[in-house]
C-alpha cells in the first residue's frame, strides 16, 4: 500500500485556482447559454430553428467552413511537403509566415481583403464580387484557419523515414502511388486532427467574416454574425439557441480531437 | 553479365563519394561490397537502384543500359538496413506490394505470397503487422517483398546490420541458400568482413569511394594487392623490404622471394604475413619457415581456439608483430612474456610499398 500524503495547502490553493478559472471562463457561460435557450420553453426554440435566416446562416457557416477545410487540406499538405522536403532560400522565413493568421487580428485581415479584393483593389475580381459576398467569406475562413493542417502534418512528415518511399520506388510504385499508398496512411491521423481544428476555427470565425461579408441578412450572414445581430436586436432566445448549437458543435469537435489525439499516441508509440 | 558498372562516379556538392568504379558481376553471383562506413558503398548501391542519379558513367543490368532509367523502370529488388516495411500494411500486403502496383490479379498474388512466406519460413504470419514482428522476421519479410515481382537483381544495404550476432549469422546463411536456390544475382553491402567471407562469391573492397580490388575471399585475404585490403581484412603484419634478384631483403636479413613477384624486382616492397603465418621457435634450426630475426614476447592473450602472441622484433625499425599460435605450440615452446624467440614466416606475400 502506498501511503497517501495529505495535500499541502499550496497544492489545494492551486487546484482551487485552476477549477475556479475554468468555471468562471468556461463552465458558467455554457450553463448560462443553456439556461437562456430554454428559459421561455420549447416554442421560441422551434421558432428560431425554423427561421429561414437562421437556417441560411448555418448553411453559410458550415458550407463555407467545409470549403475552407477543402482548400486548406490541399494547400496545407502541399505547404507541409514543401517545408519538409524542399530546400530553398527563404524557407525559414516562409515557415514563420505560415503562422501569420494566428497572430493577425481577424478584423485587420478582413479589412486587408476589402482593400485588396474590393472595388478598385489590386486584385479586384472582374467577373463576380468577392467582398460583401460569399467568396469573401470563404476567403476569410480559409485565411484564419490556414496554419492548422500544415502545422499538424509538418512534424509527422518530417519524422518519416525516406527509406520506405525508396523501397516503394524500387518496387515499381510511381511518386503518386507512393504518396497515396505509403506516405498518406502515415499522415492520416495528423491530417484529420488538422482538419478538425481547421473546421472549428472556420465555423467559429466572426471578425474577418463580418468585415469581408458585411453581415447581409439571408445572404452573407453566418451563424456567429446572426448571434451578434440577434443580441443587438434584443432577440435573446435567438442568440441563445444559435449559440447553444455552435457550442454543441464545438464540444463535438473537442471529443473528436481527443479521440484522434489518443490514436496519434497509439500510432506513434 | 547481370550487373555492369562502367566508370561510375557520384559527388555530393563537391565531395566525391563514388570515384570511377567499374566492375562486372556475373549472373547468379553474390557480390559483397565491403568497406568502412562512409566509404561510398551504400551510395553505389543506390546508384545501381536508380535512387540517386550518377554524375558520370554507365550502368548495365542484364546488358541493358539503365543509366537514365528511373528506379521504377530498373526493377531492382532493394533491401534496406532498417527493413523499411510499410508499417500500416500487413505482412501479406507488404509482400504483394510490387505485384499489386503491377496490377497482378488477386489469386496470382496470393499464390506468390504463400510461396514466399514458405521460402522465408513465416507461414501463418500473413495478417500480422510489421510492429508485431522481431527484427529478424521483419528483414525476412523485406526480402520477400523485394523478391515478389522477380527483380532483375537483388541489392542489399547492410541487411543484417541492425540484428543480433546470432540472428545475423543465421539470416545470412538463409539468404545465401535462397540466393543460390533461385539463382539470383545480388550485391550485398556490409562493413562486416566475417559476413563477407561467409557468403560472398567475390568481394569488392571499397575505400573512399574507390573500388580498390575485387576477388574471391581467400584470394583477397592471402594475396591482396593493396595495403588497405591487407589491413582491412583481418590482422596484417607488414614489414618494409626490398626485392632484389630472387631474394627479399629485410634490413640485413635475406629471405627467398615468393613465386610470381618479378614485377617488384629492384623495388621497395612490403612483406605481408598473417598472424597464423608467423612461427616461433627456440632455436634457429627448429624454425619451420624463413627466419626474419629474433624477438621478445610482449604478451600472450587467450583468443578462443588460439593464442594471440605479440612480439617485438629486434633490430632496426623494432617492429611489433602479431602471431597466432595453437595452445600446444605455446606449451611446447614454454612461452613466457619477456622471453627471446626466433621469428620465422611460414608464408608471406608482397605488396607494392606505400613508401614513395
Amino acid at each position: 500500500m502506498r501511503e497517501i500524503k495529505p495535500r499541502s495547502p499550496l497544492a489545494l490553493l492551486l487546484i482551487g485556482i485552476a477549477v475556479l478559472y475554468a468555471v468562471v471562463l468556461f463552465a458558467a457561460p455554457l450553463v448560462a447559454i443553456i439556461y437562456g435557450a430554454f428559459k421561455d420553453g420549447i416554442d421560441p426554440i422551434i421558432e428560431t430553428l425554423t427561421d429561414p435566416a437562421v437556417l441560411h446562416a448555418f448553411e453559410v457557416s458550415i458550407g463555407l467552413a467545409l470549403g475552407a477545410v477543402l482548400i486548406n487540406t490541399i494547400f496545407g499538405l502541399v505547404t507541409a511537403w514543401v517545408l519538409v522536403r524542399q530546400k530553398f532560400r527563404g524557407r525559414g522565413l516562409f515557415d514563420t509566415l505560415i503562422d501569420i493568421p494566428f497572430v493577425f487580428s481577424p478584423v485587420i485581415a478582413g479589412y486587408a481583403m476589402i482593400v485588396l479584393f474590393g472595388r478598385g483593389g489590386w486584385l479586384a475580381p472582374p467577373l463576380f464580387p468577392i467582398v460583401f459576398a460569399l467568396p469573401g467569406i470563404l476567403l476569410a475562413k480559409t485565411f484564419v484557419s490556414l496554419p492548422f493542417i500544415t502545422r499538424e502534418v509538418q512534424p509527422v512528415l518530417g519524422a518519416l523515414s525516406l527509406e520506405p518511399e525508396y523501397a516503394a520506388y524500387t518496387l515499381g510504385a510511381s511518386r503518386w502511388a507512393t504518396f497515396r499508398r505509403v506516405i498518406l496512411p502515415e499522415l492520416w491521423t495528423a491530417l484529420l486532427y488538422g482538419i478538425v481544428l481547421t473546421f472549428a476555427r472556420a465555423v467559429g470565425e466572426f471578425g474577418a467574416v463580418a468585415v469581408v461579408g458585411g453581415n447581409i441578412e439571408g445572404y452573407t450572414e453566418t451563424a456567429t454574425s446572426f448571434v451578434f445581430r440577434a443580441m443587438n436586436d434584443r432577440n435573446s432566445t435567438g442568440a441563445y439557441v444559435v449559440s447553444l448549437i455552435l457550442c454543441l458543435v464545438s464540444l463535438l469537435i473537442l471529443f473528436l480531437m481527443n479521440l484522434l489525439r489518443r490514436r496519434m499516441v497509439v500510432s506513434r508509440g | 553479365m547481370s550487373i555492369e558498372l562502367i566508370h561510375v562516379s557520384k559527388s555530393f556538392d563537391t565531395n566525391p563519394i563514388v570515384r570511377d568504379v567499374s566492375v562486372s558481376i556475373a549472373t547468379g553471383e553474390l557480390f559483397v561490397l565491403l568497406g568502412a562506413s562512409g566509404s561510398g558503398k551504400s551510395t553505389l548501391l543506390r546508384l545501381i537502384a536508380g535512387l540517386l542519379e550518377l554524375d558520370g558513367g554507365t550502368i548495365l543490368l542484364n546488358d541493358i543500359d539503365v543509366t537514365r532509367l528511373s528506379p521504377q523502370q530498373r526493377g531492382t529488388g532493394f533491401v534496406f538496413q532498417n527493413y523499411s516495411l510499410f508499417r500500416h500494411m500487413t505482412v501479406a500486403q507488404n509482400i504483394e506490394f510490387g505485384l499489386s502496383i503491377r496490377k497482378v490479379k488477386r489469386p496470382e498474388r496470393e499464390q506468390k505470397v504463400s510461396e514466399l512466406l514458405e521460402l522465408i519460413e513465416l507461414q501463418g504470419y500473413e495478417d500480422r503487422f510489421p510492429g508485431q514482428l522481431s527484427g529478424g522476421q521483419q528483414q525476412r519479410v523485406a526480402l520477400a517483398r523485394a523478391l515478389a515481382y522477380e527483380p532483375n537483381v537483388l541489392l542489399l544495404d547492410e541487411p543484417f546490420g541492425a540484428l543480433d550476432v546470432k540472428i545475423r549469422v543465421q539470416l545470412r546463411q538463409n539468404l545465401r541458400a535462397i540466393q543460390q536456390r533461385l539463382g539470383l544475382t545480388a550485391i550485398l553491402v556490409t562493413h562486416d568482413q566475417e559476413e563477407a567471407f561467409d557468403i560472398a562469391d567475390r568481394i569488392g573492397i571499397i575505400d573512399q569511394g574507390e573500388l580498390l580490388e575485387v576477388g574471391a575471399p581467400d584470394q583477397l585475404y592471402r594475396n591482396p594487392t593493396h595495403r588497405f585490403t591487407a589491413t582491412f581484412l583481418g590482422t596484417a603484419n607488414l614489414l618494409d623490404a626490398h626485392r632484389n634478384g630472387t631474394n627479399i631483403y629485410l634490413g640485413g636479413v635475406k629471405i627467398p622471394a615468393p613465386a610470381n613477384t618479378e614485377q617488384f624486382s629492384g623495388k621497395p616492397v612490403e612483406v605481408l604475413a598473417r598472424p597464423e603465418e608467423v612461427a616461433l621457435s627456440r632455436t634457429q634450426e627448429q624454425s619451420p619457415g624463413s627466419i626474419i630475426g629474433k624477438g621478445i614476447v610482449e604478451s600472450v592473450v587467450f583468443a578462443g581456439p588460439a593464442l594471440r602472441v605479440t612480439l617485438h622484433l629486434q633490430g632496426e625499425g623494432g617492429k611489433t608483430l602479431q602471431a597466432l599460435l595453437t595452445p600446444s605450440d605455446v606449451r611446447d615452446l614454454d612461452l613466457a612474456v619477456g622471453q627471446e624467440v626466433w621469428i620465422s614466416l611460414k608464408e608471406y606475400h608482397l605488396l607494392a610499398s606505400s613508401v614513395k
